[in-house]
């Protein structure tokens, strides 16, 4: 939770972006989670759907939230907040599953809002500031801050967003740090 | 790039097609290992495999593969043109086992990508000494020495003898002093001495070295030897000999066409020259046509190709050369190879099928009052049958007969009894029985340590057996049979059965005892569970084969993974059963559906033994917080689903929710949740690997809501 906060560093307007669908390159995905919205890149989305009845697994990670049935393919699903360690809230009718793959594995993202899609140029992405040790900026998740308009989008390296052990660095480093 | 890729398809079936080459070769040789030798077909059939794999690995440059299957080659081809007798069978199948042995094994590098460097010279070398030792002939029980003028070997280039216009052709007739011992052996020997010279040579009786009744036959009606060679008469005469056996020798020069019917025309069999010189042998007989030749032999007898010859003939009339070849053509036409993945999607396809047509069928549209549903209901029964078949069909697709597996255990059986010198009949029971392809990947390595148990600690040696007045052969018996929806393989021996005492000796020693309970008060099957420990071996000598205390674990664990169960039974000095108790299918399971907290859970039906609904006053509590139950006497200990993965909103009271009888590897526990569902079929998927192993639980299903339920590893809720 600490993280996300702490990355607010413009409005949380959304621009609409160019509608041209060409081509994926530069096109995120965003959506809300807390106070901050979030990019992933297009290819990792294959679909984003209403929220489902998730079978819980018990004796697994609190994020994990269990596994939804997706056209016959058993998918985890796990909460973006409660990865982010945002506190959690109640799913309501906005809330979605966002179904990405990564490196073959099939999982769905519970969001609190899609936003939209927004194309983001190379030269518009910066590297997360970092405060402090810079290589600690290395192995997080979000590897980029993405400038639309007025609003920065948070980008998030699904690979470790997935499988990172230790989204708690956070809690061995200050938060100051966090923002990378 | 491009070309390492259609190499890698080259290699792909290089190694697929010899795999399966050997594995048939491997059937084909165990199965006639017990026989006197090989049949015409078993030779034809490996040395046409041996040439095959010979080619193919000449194409992919595996050279040591390549020599080796010559050298095979050769010898089989040696033993299909000369039809040497007396073939000591068990080396020879021995020698085929140790080929196939070093291909797979140089086929298992090239499949890891490590270098094919195994040395073939070795086996080379034997096979070599095999094959001279067969060409240099068998002498019957050791009675002669092989004659020292060995005739040309016929290799693979062999060309044969052409037949000039200065070969002469001869019959000759031999008698024998009527009191000669082993006349047959004195025959044999004029026919090697005979070969030095021959371009073709047959002889009558043809069998004289396998048959010791040839001796009194020849004693009788004389040796008989059509000659074709290039010398004259005197030169046969020298090379003969007159002996103090032989009594006389008449040699004629005869004909050609006389030569070629040999010595009878009735009931020859097939008897086909090679091209080339039989349209020589064909010139010849023009040019000496006028030639006198002496008259019919009136014996009718089997001519015989002796080594060297270039004549195919089939060995024994009534047995169809072809006819295997031909069944065999005909089975691999009608089986094509598929991708297992594409199995698996084809299954999961029909899984989606099924759980959408109960999401169609069961839609809350159709129960608006008022509808007509009778066409709908008339094709939806309709789809329900189409449905229900090709579920059917599809799980047919993926069961497999053990045939296979079975066979990999006499391959065993055979070279450990071999090894240890042990007599061991071999017996197989229900190889047909059909099992979940995927099952048979998990079981074969279990079986083949049972087996090798039963064949190095199970059965006693040779002396042993003697000693303790034990009559019959040592037996293993392999058997599979269907029960109850699952599947039995046991493996059974006439040995000396497990040693309660020495069991029971060994785990008080490893401390796995009770000290202070009496041995008495083990069952024999308690007792018995104790070798399935890993570290727990009773035998005192570690052998090549078993005695490391590694393996009986090793099986429990791989037979428990997929839902199965290891059974054992013995009887001190009569012999043991192991049986291993497995599911048919892990795809398709009976499952009951419970519910606990708001999850939905799948528990397979055959391990339920019962439902009770439980008062509270029937439950003990420990202050440790365990539960029993106590159920008609029997007091059971309770494992409360809610409680014990940590979920939330579970039924508290006994009263309110349903208790479960569960029978686990010979355990019985209860297990507690809130309702029951239904008992229905599920189709089993894997939990997403993303997420990690989670206690007590095998895998998922969907349920025909759509919703998803997990599935409970009955043996894991005893942890």
């Amino acid at each position: 939770m600490s993280e996300t906060s702490e990355l607010k560093k413009g409005t949380e307007e959304s621009q609409p972006a160019s509608n041209e669908r060409d081509a994926q390159k530069g096109k995120y995905m965003t959506f809300k989670s807390g106070s901050e919205y979030y990019g992933l890149k297009i290819q990792y989305v294959k679909e984003i759907i209403q929220f489902q009845t998730i079978t819980v697994i018990p004796e697994t990670e609190d994020y994990i939230k269990g596994l939804i049935n997706l056209r016959g393919k058993v998918i985890p699903v796990i909460d973006v907040r409660l990865r982010f360690k945002q506190a959690p809230i109640e799913y309501d009718d906005r809330t979605c599953i966002m179904v990405i793959n990564v490196k073959s594995t099939t999982v769905g993202l519970i969001v609190e809002k899609i936003a939209e899609v927004v194309e983001i140029k190379e030269e518009n992405i910066l590297p997360p500031p970092s405060i402090g040790r810079i290589d600690k900026a290395q192995n997080k998740y979000v590897y980029g801050i993405g400038k639309v308009g007025d609003s920065v989008k948070l980008l998030l390296d699904p690979d470790k967003l997935l499988n990172d052990e230790d989204l708690s660095a956070g809690e061995q480093d200050d938060d100051t740090e966090e923002d990378e | 790039m491009a070309e390492e890729f259609n190499t890698e398809g080259m290699l792909d079936m290089y190694l697929f097609e010899n795999e399966q080459l050997l594995e048939q070769l491997q059937d084909r040789v165990l199965e006639q290992k017990d026989a006197e030798c090989f049949d015409e077909d078993s030779i034809n059939e490996i040395f046409r495999t041996m040439h095959t794999i010979k080619g193919s690995s000449g194409i992919m440059m595996f050279d040591n593969i390549t020599a080796v299957s010559h050298k095979l080659e050769d010898v089989f081809y040696y033993l299909r043109e000369s039809h040497p007798e007396n073939v000591p069978h068990l080396d020879l199948v021995e020698h085929v086992l140790e080929v196939a042995d070093f291909i797979s094994n140089e086929m298992d590098k090239i499949r890891n990508g490590s270098p094919v460097d195994g040395d073939s010279s070795d086996i080379i070398k034997r096979l070599d000494g095999f094959l001279n030792m067969l060409k240099n002939g068998i002498a019957q029980g050791g009675a002669e020495q092989p004659p020292e003028n060995v005739h040309e070997e016929p290799t693979q280039f062999y060309i044969a003898p052409v037949a000039t216009s200065a070969s002469r052709f001869y019959k000759i007739y031999l008698t024998f002093f009527p009191e000669t011992e082993m006349a047959n052996v004195h025959a044999y020997k004029t026919v090697y001495a005979l070969k030095e010279i021959a371009e073709d040579l047959l002889y009558s009786p043809d069998d004289i070295i396998a048959d010791e009744g040839s001796a009194e036959l020849i004693l009788k009606e004389g040796f008989r030897i059509l000659l074709q060679a290039q010398c004259s008469e005197q030169e046969i005469r020298d090379i003969i000999g007159v002996g103090y056996d032989i009594k006389n020798v008449d040699i004629f020069e005869c004909k050609a066409e006389e030569f070629l019917q040999g010595f009878d025309f009735g009931d020859q069999d097939t008897q086909i020259d090679l091209e080339s010189s039989v349209e020589e042998i064909e010139s010849k007989v023009q040019e000496t046509a006028e030639e006198a030749g002496e008259k019919e032999v009136k014996e009718p007898a089997k001519p015989q190709i002796a080594p060297g010859d270039f004549v195919i003939k089939s060995k024994e009339p009534g047995k169809h050369k072809t006819l295997a070849k031909d069944k065999n053509k005909v089975e691999k036409a009608s089986f094509i190879s598929v991708n297992v993945s594409k199995m698996d999607q084809l299954m999961e396809l029909i899984g989606e099928l099924v759980i959408s047509e109960s999401v169609v069928l069961q839609s809350p549209d159709l129960k608006v009052p008022g509808l007509n549903l009778n066409n709908f209901n008339k094709a939806a029964a309709q789809m329900s049958k189409i449905s229900t078949d090709l579920q059917n069909v599809i799980m047919s697709m993926r069961m497999v007969s053990l045939a296979n597996t079975f066979q990999k255990m006499n391959r065993i059986v055979f070279d450990v009894s071999r090894k240890l010198g042990k007599d061991i009949e071999f017996e197989m029971l229900g190889e047909q029985t059909e099992v979940d392809k995927n099952i048979i990947e998990h079981i074969s390595d279990p079986l083949m340590h049972m087996v090798r148990n039963a064949v190095d600690h199970g059965i006693e040696t040779n002396e042993e057996r003697a000693q303790s007045g034990k009559t019959e052969k040592g037996r293993v018996i392999l058997s599979a049979r269907t029960e109850a929806g699952k599947v039995w393989i046991s493996v059974e021996d006439n040995g000396r059965g497990l040693d309660r005492e020495k069991i029971l000796a060994k785990a008080r020693k490893q401390g796995l005892l009770d000290d202070n309970k009496p041995d008495s008060s083990y069952s024999d099957k308690d007792v018995y569970q104790f070798i399935t420990l890993p570290g727990f071996s009773t035998n005192e000598q570690v052998t090549e084969y078993s005695g490391r205390g590694v393996g009986m674990d090793v099986v429990v664990q791989s037979i428990q993974s997929i839902g199965g169960a290891l059974d054992i039974e013995s009887q001190t000095g009569f012999g043991t059963v192991m049986s291993l108790k497995i599911p048919l299918t892990l795809a398709i399971i009976n499952g009951i559906v419970m519910e606990t907290g708001n999850s939905s859970f799948v528990m397979e039906t055959s391990v339920i033994k019962e439902f009770v609904s439980v008062r509270e006053n029937m439950m003990i509590r420990e202050p440790n917080g365990d539960e029993y139950v106590m159920i008609r006497g029997e007091c059971f200990p309770v494992r409360r689903l809610g409680k014990w993965y940590g979920m939330s909103a579970y039924k508290e009271s006994v009263e309110d929710g349903m208790m479960l009888i569960l029978e686990v590897e010979d355990k019985k526990i209860c297990l507690f949740v809130d309702k029951l569902i239904g008992e229905q079929e599920i189709v089993v998927k894997p939990i997403p690997s993303y997420i990690k192993k989670v206690k007590g639980l095998s895998g998922c299903t969907q349920l025909g809501d759509g919703s998803i339920a997990l599935i409970l590893d009955p043996a894991g809720l005893l942890e």
